[in-house]
């Protein structure tokens, strides 16, 4: 009797490695290879063909580079704010979409899809007219009397940030919420009726049922919108003119294309630059991952 | 249940193959002997310009076939990459910008064809082209096109403010720009020229006037330099006293001087056809020369705003196919040839820096869409030859973007003086270079 | 006309305006991109929100540049051949991670997470010099097979199997079922909204990505419709009008297809536990 559940189980242990197969294969060639073959270049200073052994050299280089610690600070600001405001938008969102509205819920659910599929090309020429100096949302608030003078929407460096901040939350909340609306979706519709013989009120519902159940899914939400952060490069970049005004909105992965592609093609430099990002990242994923545990 | 697994599989082994088969390598072809590619990237300027001289090629060529493929951003990047995989997927010839060869000449030695060598006589091209192409007897490159600057004003506004625009058809020094913004100002309340905050174009075209760079002749980076410390000043004035309409980026800025918020702009001849698509501002535009930075030896109401040349990469299979069509085309003087030259002035807006070329009829031709028909072309083919010979040195992009953030900060008021900026800038510099 | 499911209280009306308003946002850009394309260009850039007249103009403008056409069958063909390897590949793997539990694999997954991090440009010219060693430069496959893996797509899909009841499977063994058909038969129909979600993402991806195709194709033929956008972007005279209608021709194929999935969002796995 063991000895055939061992063997079932060893059946199952083989089925499991030969379902994950396939994408080790492809993860391995395009992805782990490209990775690893770009690890001996961290200790390399790199100019077109000429190569030189630094050792811990770009390190060293990386301690004083202001532009790229303040880079990074930003992404860390951008995550704090930005990500529970959006992840919380979006479950409000996808509840109401869900079960709070009877009628025009396909029509709301694309329209709030439809930030998503915009490309980024229309969405950032957009932002910039309606945002300038004299444009159509100071205009507004002018008008309203909400402020005194135009806000440097794109000029200045601390609103600037605040621009990006918008803009994410614009483009990203939409798909996110579509997270949301599959876990929605895939809970069991038995257990609110329940509830609701039970006279659970709709607040008590939301806190007692949905929460728990779209755990996977906030957290899910959470890892991945952390790791588009850490990677945040489109905004930036078409946004606010390549990290402006001044590096105000500079971005460690946009530093790095910049380093890699734009200012020296110090691949070395570059490749340094993004291994301290992938340590980083990994402490952000583990501390994640056991603070949500915890609370489970 | 076993059928509908083997469909499964079946659909995927397809899926597979498709991917394959359906987009398996087709440039097989790409081996024969009569074929050339070269990238540039805009179709409508250096692409079409390219597409007239594959003409004029063809013509005596019929088995010759070029393809013009548009690389439209980070052609940089790409032959970077063709470089360090040893030359694969890279064209034959490729279009660079003058600010960013020199880069590539220095990182990878060998990557381009010696053009001196193969018999190109660079004495016929504007010799401020030549400069960045060459690296000691060696010259690499054909030089493309001009950035040959000016300054664009808008004679009714300038009438507008009780002015006579004629009194200002006439080489400026930027004092004299500003007083006429200042005027022009206080009556009508329109700022003079359309400032893009988040370009160095300004700046560097101020400082390309006085025959310097950014660079000392060793490629250190110099900022504090006379030419750079008085261009900074004068932004900064200009700023202080509303002249400048504070443009944040190309879009904000093409509204600025296209939808009546500027009276005038700076920049490169490219930019007319922009102008032009604004077609109810015919007869309103005149061009006159880049002005003069005063107090700064070798300053010259002439400079350069953008500007490219063609290269021949090394890794080609087909040199000698590669040097003669850019020889009897670019370098050409037949008639077709100069023909050409002519033809991509009108077509593209885009001005030639082979000597010869210049006497074509349009560069002659008078212009319906400016001021009194002024002939621009004209004007400035003979400021492009004033503008000095330029080194950009290969760490060009670091300088500008450390320099341009600087500036930045001075006109948001973060910093308030030139030093401040060129502290600023050197600081940045050096942490982003490690050098 | 109840548009409202619950009773109206002063806090869900509150809530509800802003549901409204949040929705207008969304839309209004869309609603200036297709207005975008019959304009002038320069009424583009001042933003202006009344339909021109110029559409005819400036489609000629495009077209007579660019092989639209070709670019979006390329765009389409590229896309559609991702999702399904993609689709087959990272489902059978998400299935492995999360059904088939052991320590082993769960480390596998660890390292795959952490990857989700790299910055794409930092392994850009590794994987050139890869593809190029492959001979697939110039090919859709060097398009295709790097994005046919995803870490974001398997791990959607593992958070979504761990909704997927086990006693279901169990029940199927039990049947003599074998396990690749439980996951064919049983799982793919039943999580019909987790496969269409994870299509679109991937169809979305791949249609927009621009950096990594446009260092792998190098002629005007296998090129696609992000390529030809920023072509336009880049250009010394920046033809806006003309853009606008690139832009709508490379949003609409992912909104039909949005659509066109919507009716999955609407089952479930109701009644599939009882």
């Amino acid at each position: 009797m063991l000895k055939i559940h061992n063997r079932y189980h060893r059946y199952l242990n083989r089925t499991g490695w030969g379902f994950i197969a396939p994408a080790l294969l492809f993860y391995l060639v395009f992805m782990l290879y490209p990775i690893g073959s770009s690890l001996f270049l961290v200790t390399q200073k790199w100019r077109g063909m000429s190569r030189e052994f630094v050792g811990l050299g770009n390190f060293v280089r990386m301690a004083h580079d202001q532009v790229f610690w303040k880079a990074l600070s930003h992404n860390f600001l951008f995550m704090i704010i930005q990500i529970p405001l959006m992840v919380f938008l979006a479950m409000v969102i996808a509840v109401i979409l869900h079960q709070g509205i009877k009628r025009f819920r396909g029509i709301f659910r694309t329209i709030y899809f439809l930030p998503v599929v915009t490309s980024l090309v229309a969405y950032s020429i957009l932002f910039r007219i309606l945002l300038q100096t004299n444009g159509l949302l100071n205009n507004f608030l002018l008008s309203l009397r909400m402020i005194a003078e135009p806000i440097g929407w794109l000029n200045d460096p601390f609103w600037a940030k605040i621009t990006i901040i918008l803009a994410l939350t614009w483009r990203w909340t939409g798909y996110n919420m579509v997270f949301f609306l599959v876990g929605l979706q895939n809970i069991n519709k038995e257990i609110y009726e329940a509830a609701e013989v039970d006279g659970a009120s709709q607040v008590r519902q939301f806190f007692t049922i949905t929460l728990p159940l779209l755990t996977p899914v906030i957290l899910f939400s959470l890892v991945t919108s952390t790791s588009g952060t850490m990677q945040l490069f489109d905004e930036p970049n078409v946004l606010t003119w390549e990290g402006g005004p001044a590096n105000a909105t500079m971005t460690a992965a946009l530093y790095i294309y910049r380093q890699a592609f734009v200012l020296n093609s110090d691949f070395g430099y570059a490749s340094a630059l993004s291994y301290v990002m992938v340590i980083i990242a990994a402490l952000l994923a583990f501390i994640q991952i056991k603070v949500l545990k915890e609370r489970q | 249940m076993k059928k509908g697994l083997i469909l499964f599989l079946a659909v995927l082994m397809i899926a597979a193959s498709f991917t394959f088969m359906g987009c398996s390598n087709k440039e097989a072809k790409a081996g024969a002997p009569q074929k050339l590619t070269v990238w540039c990237w805009d179709p409508n300027f250096n692409g079409y310009s390219m597409g007239k001289a594959v003409e004029v090629y063809k013509a005596t060529h019929p088995d010759v076939e070029i393809e013009i493929v548009d690389v439209p951003d980070n052609i940089e990047g790409k032959i970077e990459a063709g470089l360090q995989a040893g030359g694969a997927g890279l064209p034959d010839i490729s279009l660079f910008q003058d600010f960013i060869i020199e880069k590539f000449i220095q990182n990878y030695p060998g990557a381009f064809v010696d053009l001196k060598a193969e018999g190109i006589d660079h004495s016929q091209f504007a010799q401020y082209k030549v400069a960045p192409m060459t690296d000691g007897d060696k010259i690499y490159g054909i030089p493309f096109d001009t950035g040959s600057t000016g300054l664009f004003l808008r004679t009714d506004m300038i009438a507008a403010a009780g002015l006579n625009p004629d009194d200002y058809q006439k080489s400026m020094t930027w004092s004299e720009v500003i007083a006429l913004g200042e005027k022009v100002k206080a009556k009508t309340g329109m700022p003079l020229i359309a400032y893009d905050n988040t370009s160095f174009d300004f700046l560097r075209i101020m400082v390309q006037s006085t025959g310097t760079q950014f660079f000392d002749k060793s490629g250190k980076v110099m900022y504090d330099t006379p030419a750079v410390k008085k261009s900074l000043a004068y932004i900064k004035e200009m700023d202080d006293k509303g002249i400048l309409f504070m443009a944040e980026g190309w879009n904000n800025w093409v509204a600025a001087f296209n939808n009546d918020q500027s009276a005038g702009l700076m920049n490169a001849l490219w930019i007319i056809g922009t102008l032009k698509s604004k077609p109810e501002n015919a007869g309103k535009w005149m061009v006159v020369p880049t002005p003069l930075v005063e107090g700064v030896a070798n300053a010259q109401a002439a400079s350069n705003n953008g500007g490219s040349s063609w290269y021949v990469l090394s890794a080609t299979k087909k040199k000698d196919l590669a040097v003669d069509f850019l020889k009897s085309t670019w370098a050409g003087t037949t008639p077709e040839a100069l023909g050409f030259y002519n033809e991509i002035l009108k077509g593209a807006g885009a001005m030639g820096t082979f000597l010869p070329s210049r006497s074509g009829s349009n560069y002659t031709a008078k212009d319906e869409f400016f001021y009194k028909s002024q002939a621009v072309y004209k004007d400035f083919s003979a400021w492009m030859e004033k503008v000095p010979v330029l080194y950009y040195t290969s760490n060009y992009t670091a300088m500008r973007t450390a320099l341009g953030n600087a500036m930045q900060a001075m006109l948001s008021g973060n910093i308030t003086n030139v030093d401040g900026v060129i502290e600023a800038a050197a600081a940045e510099y050096k942490q982003t270079t490690g050098n | 006309m109840a548009i409202v499911r619950r009773k109206m209280t002063p806090g869900w009306f509150i809530l509800l305006v802003f549901f409204v308003i949040g929705a207008l946002l969304s839309l209004f850009p869309f609603i200036w991109m297709v207005i975008g394309m019959t304009q002038n260009p320069n009424d583009v850039v001042a933003g202006k929100l009344i339909p021109g007249k110029e559409f005819a103009l400036n489609w000629q403008k495009i077209s007579t540049t660019y092989e639209t056409v070709s670019f979006f069958l390329n765009s389409m063909k590229i896309a559609f051949i991702t999702v399904i390897l993609g689709i087959a590949v990272n489902s059978l793997a998400a299935f492995g991670f999360e059904k088939y539990p052991s320590k082993a694999r769960d480390r596998v997954f660890g390292v795959l997470l952490l990857t989700l991090i790299i910055p794409q440009m930092a392994i850009v010219i590794p994987l050139f010099k890869e593809i190029s060693f492959m001979k697939l430069l110039n090919t859709h496959a060097a398009i295709i097979l790097p994005s046919v893996m995803s870490v974001f797509i398997i791990f959607f899909l593992r958070q979504n199997f761990k909704m997927f009841p086990t006693e279901i499977m169990e029940a199927a063994r039990v049947d003599g079922a074998a396990e690749l058909s439980i996951f064919v038969f049983i799982v793919i129909p039943t999580m019909k909204a987790t496969f269409a979600s994870a299509s679109i993402y991937m169809f979305l991806t791949q249609w927009n990505s621009y950096l990594w195709p446009l260092m792998t194709i190098l002629t005007d033929k296998m090129k696609t419709l992000p390529i030809a956008m920023f072509s336009v972007m880049r250009a010394y005279t920046i033809e806006y009008g003309g853009l606008m209608i690139l832009v709508c021709i490379s949003t609409f194929p992912i909104l039909v297809l949005f659509l066109a999935m919507q009716k999955q969002f609407v089952q479930g796995l109701t009644g599939s536990v009882k």
